[in-house]
This record gives C-alpha cells, sequence and structure tokens, in this order.
C-alpha cells in the first residue's frame, strides 16, 4: 500500500513541483528530503526529486531512485510519468513511450501525458499511435484549432491527404464568419490545406481553392509562387506568364522565375534570338540586375556569344565584382567559349588605354579595371578547366601591384599555390591575406583552412580563436563544437587522418555525427511549438527535411572519412597507439616495428598527461565552472580519441557512419566502394557484393569498381572455408552476372585498359589489377606506373594517388623514391613528393 | 549566377539551413546553433532569404530543395515577440554575404525581400537592426541605399566590447490595404449567401472554453525542455479537485 502524506506535507509536495518547474533545484531536492524524512517510501515524492536530479545531470542516481519510487506505488501515474521523462532525456524512446502508456493507462484522462505521449510518437514517426493520440486530444479538447491541426497533420504524414483535409474542412466549417485578416493562424491553415490539395495531385483544385482564398491571405508571395506553379502545371500559358511576370517584378533575381516563364511562352530552347529578347527586356527594366545578363551566356554561341560576353565582362570588371570569374567559370564546359572569354580579358590587358587619361580619377578608374581584369586572368589560369600557373602567378602579381590591398588578389595568390602543390606556401600566403584584414572572419576562416589543409591543426585553431567566445569549456575548440562548427571539424578531423592521427580524427568525426544527431533530436520542441505558432506548411518541411536529414553532403564528406580512418585502424592495428612509420614484414623489420610502438605509446601517455595538466590548469584557473542554466557541464573523458581508436572492434565501429551513408547516399559511388571494403574486411561477402553492385551501376567503367571486382573474385578463391550455401548461391549467381568466372582475366583487364586510354586513374586500375594477377612481375608493374608520370594529362592529384598506391601494394622504399624523384621533377614548385 | 530564394515559406529550401550556419560562422562573429536558424525559419518563415549559386545545368527537377547548392548569403530575420511598446515591428537577426560575392547587390536585395515580407504578413510598423559602428560598408548599405535611419549607439552591445548603431526603417508604406481586402470579402459573402450554419456545436463548445485554456497555456522557450510545466499543472489540478 503506497504511502500517504499528511496535509502539510502534500502541500509541501506541491511546492517541490513549484520549485522544479522554476528550475531551483537545490530548493527542491531539500523540500523532498524534508518529506521524505517522515514519509520515506512516498513514491511520487521519490519520482519528483528523481526528475529534479536528471535535470542536475545525475541521470543514473535518478533512474535508480526512480525505480524505487515505482517499486513503492506502482500505480501512481506520477512515477511512471517520470519514469518515461527521464528516458526521454536519454533519448530512449521506445522505453519512454512505454512509460507514458503505463501511465496513461493508470489515468487515461490525463492530457499531459497523452501530450507527452503524442509528441513521443510523432519524433519516432509512429503516425498511427500519433492520429490516435490526436484523435483522442481533439476528442478532448476541440475547441482548440490545433488540435484540429495536429489531427491533419498526423493524416498528411501517414499518407492520408483525403483524411487530413477533411478534418481541416470540418474546423473551418465550425467558423462563421471568416476570422481577421491579422489571424496568421487561420492564414496558415488555409494555405497547409491548399497545399494538401496540390499533392494530393488535383491541382485544378488546388488553383480554385487558391483563387477563392489567397486574396486573404498575408503570405502574399507564397501565394503568389503556388499560383505561378499551379497555371504552368495545368498548362494554362498566358494566366501562368502573368504570375511569373509578377513574381519577376518583386524579385527578378530567381533564375527558376525565368525558367517557368520561357515555359509560358513555347520558346524553343534553340531559338536563341527570342530567348535573349526576353532577357533583355528584363535587363532594361532592371539596369542593376545580374540575371537577365548573365543567363543569356548559357545559350548564346560563336558571335552573339562573344559580343554579349564582351558587354558583361567589361560592365563587371568597371564595377570592380570579385565574383565575376567564379560567375563565369561555369561556361567553361564548353571549351569555346573559355576560349572566347580568355581571349576577351586578354584583350583588356594588352590594349593599351586610348588618348591617355583624362584627368586623375578616370586614370583612377582604368586602373581599377586594370586590376580587376588581372584578377579575373589569374583566376582564369588558376581553374582547373583553364590552368596555367605560371600566367595565374603572373597575372596575380600584376593585380596586386596595382591594388596592393586587395585581399582577394592575394587569396587568390594563395590559391594559386595550392595548386602548384605547396601547401606550406599557399598557407604563408594565406596568412599574408589575412592580416590585411584582421577584423575580418572570412579572411581568418581561409586562413584556418589552408593551414588545415597543411595539416597544422594547432596553428589553425589559434587563428580560429581570435573569433570564437574562448571563454567556453573547452576554449576556442569548446565554441566551434558547441556553434556546430561543421567545416572546421571535418577539415581538422581529415589533417588529423592524414598526418594518421587516428584517434583525434576519430575523436572530431565522431563529434560531427553527434551534431547531426542534435540536429536531428532539434525538431522535438518544434512539434508542440509549431502548433501553438501555427506555421503549419513550414513545420511539415521541416519534418520531411528530418527525414532525409543524411542526405546532406556534410554527413556524406564525414562518414566517408570516418570510414577511411575505421579501415586504415583495422589494416593497421599498431596506428592506435600513434602515427607509425609504415614498415615491411621481415625480421629487421620487426624489430624496427616494435622499437617504433614502444616510443609511439610513450608519446601517447606524454600527449595524455600533458592535456590533463592543460585541464588541471584551465580548472584551477577558472573560478566557476558551472554555465548560467545551473547546469554542470562534464568535461570530456576523452578528449584525445584515445579510448576511440582503442576499440577492438574498428569495423563494427565504421558501421555507425556507413548505414546512414547507404541509406541516404546510395548514389554516392565513393560510399558503395567504402562499403565494399568494410564488408569484405568483415566476411560479409553477400553485403561486399550488395555494394559492389551498386558501384557497378552507377558507374560499370570506374577505377575502384574495376580493381573491386578482381578482389572479390580472389576473395572468393581464397575463402579458408565455404560460405554456408544459401549465402553462396545468391553470391555467385549475382557475382556472375556482373562479372562472369568464364571471363579472361587478363584480357578483361587489358580491354579495360584499352577502352579507358586517355585516364590515368584508369591506368592506375589496370596497374593495380596487374599487380594482383602476377604479384611477380612487380618491379614491371612499378615501372610502369612510374612511367604515367610522362602522360600530358596527369594531374598533381592522380600522381599523389599514384604514390599512395605504391604504398597499398607493399612496394619498397626504392620504387617510391624513384615514383617521388620523377614527380618533385615535373611538379618543382610542389612539397607533396618529398618523402618523409 | 546566385539566385534569391525564399527560405521556408513555398517553396521550402529549409534543407539549406546547414549551409547557412556554415556561411554565418565562416563570415561573422555572432553564430547560432542550427535550432535558432529552425527557431526563425518555423516561426517566421516568409521573412528569411537566402542567395545560392545556381548549378551548372539549373535545377534538377525544376526544384532546389534536394540539391544542396552553394549558399554565398542570406538574411535572418524575425518579429520582435514582444515589443516593450507595443508596435509590431521586425528585426533583423543576421545578414551576411560572403566576401567572394560583394558588390552584386545581394545584401540589399535579401534585405529588400525581408522587409516587404514584414510589412506583408506580419504589418510591421518597422524594422531594425544592429550593426558596427565600424562596419562603414554594412552602414553604408543600410543608410544610404535603403534608407534606415541611427535610432542610437548600444554601448558595448558586441562581445568583443564594440558599440553598436541601433538602426530602424519605417515599413508602414508597404501594408497591405486590409479595408480593401475586406470590402472584397463582403463583396463575395454577399454574392454567395448560401452556406449557413452546421458544426454548431463544435463552436459552441469552443466559446466556453477558449477563456479558461488561454490562462492555462504554458510559455515554453525554444531550447528548454518540453513536458515538466503540463506535469506542475496537472498535479495541482488534481491537488485542487
Amino acid at each position: 500500500m503506497p504511502q500517504q502524506l499528511s496535509s502539510k506535507d502534500a502541500s509541501l509536495f506541491r511546492q517541490v513541483v513549484r520549485y522544479y518547474e522554476n528550475k531551483q533545484y537545490k530548493k527542491g531536492i531539500k523540500a523532498a528530503e524534508q518529506i521524505l524524512r517522515k514519509t520515506p517510501n512516498h513514491g511520487d515524492t521519490l519520482a519528483m526529486k528523481a526528475l529534479i536530479m536528471s535535470n542536475q545531470g545525475q541521470q543514473e542516481e535518478a533512474f535508480a531512485l526512480a525505480k524505487e519510487a515505482l517499486k513503492n506505488d506502482m500505480k501512481s501515474h506520477i512515477c511512471w510519468h517520470v519514469y518515461g521523462l527521464l528516458y526521454r532525456a536519454e533519448k530512449n524512446y521506445e522505453e519512454a513511450i512505454k512509460a507514458y502508456r503505463f501511465a496513461l493507462r493508470i489515468e487515461p484522462e490525463s492530457q499531459p501525458i497523452q501530450r507527452d505521449l503524442a509528441l513521443l510518437q510523432m519524433q519516432m514517426r509512429d503516425y498511427q499511435g500519433y492520429i490516435q493520440s490526436r484523435t483522442t486530444m481533439l476528442q478532448a479538447r476541440p475547441a482548440f484549432r490545433q488540435n484540429w491541426t495536429a489531427l491533419a497533420i498526423a493524416h498528411h504524414l501517414s499518407g492520408d491527404l483525403e483524411e487530413a483535409e477533411k478534418v481541416l474542412t470540418t474546423y473551418e466549417e465550425t467558423l462563421k464568419a471568416p476570422p481577421p485578416l491579422s489571424d496568421m493562424e487561420h492564414s496558415e491553415a488555409t494555405l497547409y490545406k491548399n497545399m494538401i490539395i496540390a499533392e494530393s495531385g488535383n491541382i485544378e483544385k488546388a488553383l480554385e481553392h487558391l483563387e477563392s482564398v489567397g486574396h486573404r491571405i498575408s503570405d502574399v508571395l507564397a501565394v503568389m509562387e503556388m499560383k505561378a506553379d499551379y497555371l504552368l502545371r495545368l498548362g494554362k500559358k498566358e494566366e501562368a506568364a502573368d504570375a511569373y511576370t509578377a513574381l519577376l517584378e518583386r524579385n527578378s533575381e530567381n533564375s527558376l522565375y525565368y525558367d517557368g516563364l520561357i515555359k509560358t511562352k513555347d520558346i524553343s530552347r534553340d531559338d536563341h534570338k527570342a530567348l535573349k529578347e526576353l532577357y533583355d527586356s528584363w535587363a532594361d527594366k532592371y539596369p542593376r540586375g545580374d540575371a537577365p545578363r548573365r543567363i543569356p551566356l548559357d545559350f548564346l554561341e560563336g558571335d552573339d556569344f562573344k559580343q554579349a560576353a564582351d558587354a558583361y565582362l567589361q560592365r563587371m570588371l568597371k564595377k570592380g565584382v570579385p565574383s565575376l570569374f567564379a560567375n563565369i567559370k561555369l561556361l567553361y564546359a564548353n571549351l569555346s567559349k573559355r576560349d572566347t572569354v580568355q581571349e576577351l580579358v586578354e584583350g583588356y590587358v594588352s590594349t593599351p588605354q586610348s588618348n591617355g587619361p583624362a584627368d586623375e580619377s578616370a586614370a583612377k578608374d582604368h586602373n581599377n579595371v586594370l586590376s580587376s581584369a588581372y584578377y579575373f586572368l589569374a583566376q582564369h589560369y588558376n581553374y582547373h578547366l583553364s590552368r596555367d600557373l605560371s600566367k595565374a602567378l603572373h597575372n596575380v602579381e600584376k593585380a596586386i601591384e596595382l591594388s596592393p590591398k586587395a585581399v582577394e588578389y592575394q587569396m587568390t595568390k594563395a590559391r594559386v599555390w595550392k595548386h602548384y602543390g605547396n601547401l606550406e606556401k599557399a598557407a604563408e600566403e594565406m596568412e599574408k591575406a589575412r592580416k590585411m584584414d584582421e577584423k575580418d572572419r572570412h579572411i581568418n576562416s581561409k586562413a584556418a583552412k589552408y593551414q588545415l589543409r597543411n595539416n597544422q591543426n594547432d596553428k589553425a585553431l589559434d587563428n580560429m580563436s581570435k573569433f570564437t567566445r574562448n571563454e567556453t569549456v573547452g576554449g576556442a575548440l569548446g565554441d566551434l563544437h558547441e556553434m556546430q562548427c561543421v567545416w572546421y571539424l571535418t577539415e581538422d578531423g581529415e589533417a588529423y587522418l592524414r598526418q594518421r592521427k587516428l584517434g583525434l580524427a576519430l575523436k572530431r568525426f565522431h563529434a560531427l555525427f553527434n551534431i547531426f544527431d542534435v540536429w536531428q533530436e532539434d525538431q522535438f520542441d518544434f512539434h508542440s511549438f509549431s502548433l501553438r505558432k501555427g506555421m503549419i506548411r513550414a513545420y511539415v518541411d521541416m519534418v520531411r527535411w528530418e527525414d532525409r536529414l543524411r542526405e546532406h553532403p556534410f554527413y556524406a564528406r564525414i562518414a566517408l572519412s570516418a570510414i577511411k580512418a575505421y579501415l586504415l585502424l583495422h589494416d593497421q592495428p599498431d596506428l592506435a597507439y600513434g602515427p607509425l612509420p609504415v614498415t615491411g614484414g621481415n625480421e629487421a623489420d620487426e624489430a624496427e616495428r616494435k622499437k617504433a610502438l614502444k616510443k609511439a605509446k610513450k608519446e601517447q601517455q606524454r600527449l595524455e598527461k600533458a592535456e590533463a595538466e592543460k585541464r588541471e590548469a584551465i580548472r584551477k584557473a577558472a573560478a566557476n565552472p558551472k554555465s548560467t542554466e545551473g547546469e554542470v557541464k562534464k568535461e570530456d573523458p576523452d578528449p584525445l580519441g584515445n579510448k576511440l581508436v582503442q576499440t577492438q572492434e574498428p569495423l563494427k565501429d565504421a558501421l555507425k557512419f556507413l548505414t546512414p551513408l547507404l541509406e541516404y547516399c546510395p548514389n554516392n559511388i565513393e560510399a558503395q566502394c567504402l562499403g565494399f571494403e568494410v564488408h569484405l574486411r568483415r566476411g560479409k561477402y553477400a553485403l561486399a557484393l550488395k555494394c559492389l553492385a551498386a558501384a557497378h551501376s552507377i558507374d560499370a567503367s570506374n577505377p575502384t569498381v574495376h580493381v573491386q571486382l578482381l578482389r572479390f573474385r580472389q576473395a572468393l578463391n581464397k575463402l579458408s572455408e565455404p560460405l554456408p550455401p544459401q549465402v553462396a548461391e545468391v553470391v555467385d549467381s549475382e557475382f556472375e552476372s556482373l562479372f562472369p568466372k568464364s571471363q579472361n582475366l587478363g584480357e578483361w583487364n587489358t580491354s579495360f585498359l584499352s577502352a579507358n586510354k586517355d585516364s590515368v586513374p584508369h591506368k592506375h586500375a589496370y596497374l593495380t589489377c596487374q599487380q594482383l594477377l602476377t604479384p611477380e612481375s612487380k618491379p614491371e608493374t612499378e615501372k610502369e606506373l612510374t612511367l604515367t608520370l610522362d602522360a600530358a594529362i596527369v594531374s598533381l592529384e592522380t600522381a599523389l594517388a599514384g604514390l599512395d598506391l605504391l604504398g597499398e601494394w607493399g612496394s619498397n622504399q626504392a620504387a617510391k623514391t624513384a615514383y617521388a624523384e620523377k614527380a618533385g621533377r615535373k611538379w618543382p614548385e610542389s612539397n607533396l613528393f618529398r618523402l618523409g | 549566377m546566385v539566385d534569391i530564394l525564399p527560405l521556408s515559406s513555398y517553396p521550402s529550401y529549409i534543407d539549406l539551413l546547414p549551409a547557412i550556419q556554415t556561411c554565418n560562422i565562416t563570415n561573422l562573429p555572432e553564430n547560432y546553433f542550427l535550432k535558432y536558424y529552425l527557431y526563425h525559419a518555423l516561426t517566421w518563415p516568409q521573412l528569411s532569404f537566402v542567395a545560392v549559386v545556381r548549378p551548372r545545368n539549373g535545377y534538377k527537377n525544376g526544384s532546389v530543395a534536394g540539391e544542396y547548392p552553394k549558399v554565398v548569403g542570406y538574411v535572418l530575420a524575425k518579429m520582435e515577440e514582444e515589443p516593450t511598446d507595443g508596435v509590431q515591428h521586425g528585426h533583423i537577426t543576421s545578414l551576411s554575404v560572403m566576401r567572394t560575392h560583394r558588390r552584386l547587390g545581394i545584401a540589399e536585395r535579401l534585405m529588400r525581400m525581408s522587409q516587404r515580407a514584414m510589412a506583408e504578413c506580419h504589418r510591421a510598423q518597422f524594422v531594425s537592426l544592429h550593426v558596427r559602428v565600424s562596419n562603414v560598408a554594412a552602414l553604408h548599405l543600410y543608410r544610404d541605399t535603403l534608407g534606415f535611419q541611427v535610432d542610437s549607439v548600444e554601448s558595448s552591445y558586441y562581445a568583443d566590447g564594440e558599440d553598436a548603431y541601433a538602426m530602424r526603417m519605417d515599413l508602414s508604406n508597404m501594408w497591405l490595404d486590409w479595408a480593401e481586402i475586406e470590402r472584397k470579402d463582403r463583396e463575395r459573402q454577399a454574392s454567395d449567401e448560401k452556406d449557413a450554419n452546421e458544426g454548431d456545436e463544435v463552436g459552441e463548445v469552443g466559446k466556453k472554453e477558449d477563456g479558461k485554456e488561454q490562462d492555462k497555456k504554458v510559455r515554453v522557450k525554444v531550447g528548454r525542455s518540453l513536458g515538466v510545466g503540463d506535469l506542475v499543472e496537472r498535479n495541482e489540478a488534481q491537488a485542487s479537485s
């Protein structure tokens, strides 16, 4: 039998609840303890105490206490509700839902419990459960519009558009007069209904509805966009043209509006004259606009292009628009356009000014145009489709000479050095640019990025710290984590990966993974917040976006790098102790290896100790380690990632990154190829084949896929024990269709080479397969690899990949040196081929 | 070329938020976690705009969603939630354009789009913002190009101790003519005078409960954990019954 409270203590209990509500946790605990002194087994009080402790960050103790509370009072909905809230705080939503359900069984009329349950159902995308909860909540309080809207959302997201629309209409019909125009909730709910109608595919009805209600809607732009979209889809071209014209009059810098307008006019894609006229009319109307002048350069050809490009370039150079080249380079896929642009701008800098400068300001203008043109040419010759780095450097020097204070010019100089393959020099030049404008964070960010590319993690952080809030727990790095600075953490992690400092690399990649988790969790509060605010369309879009959050290129990049780190760790377990040099397999090497390992372990301990000391010093210096909200910020127990890197199962850990990657970015060929690598090493042949087949269907002639086909064949031939019969059957039949057994492997490899003879990466793949097929001819294969450096088309990046290939083949130092020296002679400015 | 797009109304390009956050932290010292961007996008979806680089061959399927183009600028805007003087007005939380994409008029266009939406959607009397006193370029944009006026100087407004100009600009000239809309409404209603009632019951219930419920509403700020206030409310209700 649960204990009861005296009336005095019952009122004290209410006080506990109030303290909790006001976040006066210490007082709350004190009052709870006062009750518990007299009534030590009072379930509800124990539960409240647990809840407060949980909010103070004492998760484990809170759970123990909540369990005790339940033991004392299994029939208390408060105990179950708190239990659910604790699970929810731990993000264990399944268990939280169970606990809420228990609470609700005891107290079926409880609105708050019902609401908490509903919120979690939404978070978990349990739409059927959510519909149920929302129906109950609506029945309990039908007067609230948001209860109707919520039920409509539940139906809508579950895919039942008809029911969703019906719910909204039912509510609308209860309104006697149209709500005032200031009623944003109504305005949004109306547009939401229209969105549902359009999604059901009945555009005609959606348009009709929009036309009857649109004039009352305060989101004018949305109504205009929807109307234009519907009209175009319905083929009502004249009206659609008017609608797009109206949109352009509002914002002439949205190319989608021009696209729409052109569709309404039945202008053929090839009718360049008509297209140009249309854009010209808008350029005349909005003389300051860019879009109507720039877009025609995409379709114009020959002399028409030259004329338009000339006008465009001169205009922009006069204005000194720094993004001119970024805007133009997209045209270079067309080589004749590339050459025309080059010719034009070279012409601007080589033509002497006629009649000499009239006055001082004209001279200054001319000077500005000239430096802009040199700047343009520097970027032009720096771009991969028009690269000539010595010309790039020459032009950028000219530009700097004319305008020595232009930060952009100095930035381009750094970029040229990057493309030369001299990351050290690039970082130095970018640092010079930073010093030209120390108050600008953009150039500061760039300088830090270039330092990271040059593997100078500490220097980069030092630069970043000039703009971070360094009083945050963890200093500048802590602030970058807190502010979710994805670009920096990614570059930082990748720099560590290049240095084979896998602990720190993994540390960053896991932190980034957590940021995505936080972004996913972020939606939670909006399940209730957005209903109150009434901005339903944006909310629904957010929910849908959250469902595909990890298809973001940021995620793919993080996951790929993390998987690479884990593969490296699996292949070279010694790296768990630090960045060890690669050694061969013989006995002398083995002794060498042991020595290096010992040294690395020592270094790791030293770093750990140094980090601990640094923290201790900070702790002592800080007067108040608590944040303002009274929550204790926990210190990271593994700042260097040593625990992460000392995993026993690197491949299993890699799955954490790989699984979402394959789910959300299935068309990313690099993802599929890395998936193959992970699964092959795990001995999961069916899964490896699945990735291989997927990669093959994305690009059958991809060099990595070519090598993986052969490696998979060889792996199947070398199995230590046969695959289980069902697996074997599937693998054999599927692989047969991809890579028939009857094929002569030598011929297969040669025909791959001849089909892709103009590509050095394909040659690399061919040579790797040669190496796999005839390991005894390694010296010849190595020589052939070195010869690829003679190809005119080989890029610096590919040449560097060739050097890595020698590492993969386990080639000896002499072969590497020969390759690196040759590459070094080809790219004398680069420091990438210096073997350390 | 650069397109100026709405962020989270129609069409919704809410998947650009991470790139907007990156643009912000690359350019400016005042940074926010993603939830704060979400908060803007979901509370005032009409007010924020974004500038992106149009991909080489345009957008697939005619939509920017799922394409993740490069973000080179944005304006993040809001309505003042509890204006002290009760006057509805908008506020620019953050505006930035990549250094490499300046002088194209992007910031001006972003601002104008946002201002117009503030006036149309929220009948904002004015829009306010803060700018570093040292930021000559921004000051030029706001004062000379857009027509803002310096309202006051707020000393040590920024974390590094720099002062801010508090600026504002009147927006009432862009308001929609509500009287005209209401007149048209009455005309429409007169013309189709057929559907009268049905659903009365629901409406009645609504009236009865409305006032009572309003008092109970719990103010919740984004970022705090929810569920707590409700638990309290329940307990009290139970105790009093």
